[in-house]
């Protein structure tokens, strides 16, 4: 698939017109609109605790950088995680549309695999300024 | 496979009564428009502009959880409900921009939690 159609898969509207298939069930498609809202306020309290860390958090001794090494990757992933959200949105409500099985979300090993990162840059930072 | 319809009747709160998805989605609405709401107090701290604009986003989300309200009990999937999350996917998009701007060239509190 070509990057253009990939990108205008993205734009609103291609859902219902693309698929085909039949309106699911409306139940469905809620379900499918709070799963999306629930990864959005996922992505909001990412880029919040990223904002907290760099702004309100004392600097760590010894690590001049740490507040930014830990906040500014959270930031980035709570953008990430809102685009990546509606996509998974678009192929869910596609799939409910022609009745196939719902596909593979890739968010929980996103999601899973920056936390253990941060926890690990995390670890290093606050053990390298309690050792100096 | 056939195409979907409402499950038949039942005994289930869900059967009884469908518009209770409805207002589940509706209540996920609001919590996200708090978020917005949360995410703008903390960047007041910060940038007085930014946390203003980030503020001025929560109801407009809260409105935008009512859309499908008037629209009877079955409002469905419309281009409508598609365009509403891919508004909010911009704007969380704009608001990490803007945080990652206020993180990295931001003047910072230091000490502010201490």
């Amino acid at each position: 698939m070509s990057w253009s159609s990939r990108l205008a898969m993205l734009l609103p509207g291609t859902v219902e017109r693309d698929s085909g298939g039949t309106e699911p069930d409306p139940r469905f498609t809620f379900a499918n609109e709070r799963t999306f809202l629930a990864w959005s306020r996922t992505a909001l309290a990412l880029v919040v605790a990223g904002l907290g860390i760099v702004q309100l958090l004392p600097p760590f001794p010894g690590v001049p950088a740490g507040r930014h090494l830990l906040g500014v990757p959270l930031i980035v992933l709570g953008g990430v995680l809102a685009i990546v959200a509606y996509t998974e949105w678009g192929r869910n409500q596609r799939a409910l549309r022609r009745g196939e099985p719902l596909p593979r979300s890739l968010m929980p090993w996103i999601l899973a695999a920056t936390i253990t990162v941060m926890a690990i840059i995390s670890a290093v930072v606050l053990l390298i300024s309690a050792l100096r | 496979m056939t195409p979907q319809q409402p499950a038949p009747a039942g005994d289930g709160p869900e059967e009884r009564n469908p518009g209770l998805a409805q207002e589940r989605t509706s209540l996920s609405w609001t919590r996200t428009a708090i978020s917005f709401a949360a995410l703008g107090g903390v960047v007041l701290k910060e940038n007085v502009v930014t946390g203003l604009i980030i503020l001025a986003i929560a109801p407009v989300v809260w409105r935008l959880g009512q859309v499908s309200e008037g629209s009877g009990p079955q409002p469905g999937f419309s281009p409508v409900g598609a365009f509403r999350l891919f508004l909010i996917t911009v704007a969380i998009v704009a608001v990490a921009l803007l945080c990652l701007f206020i993180a990295i060239f931001g003047k910072s509190v230091p000490g502010a939690l201490r």
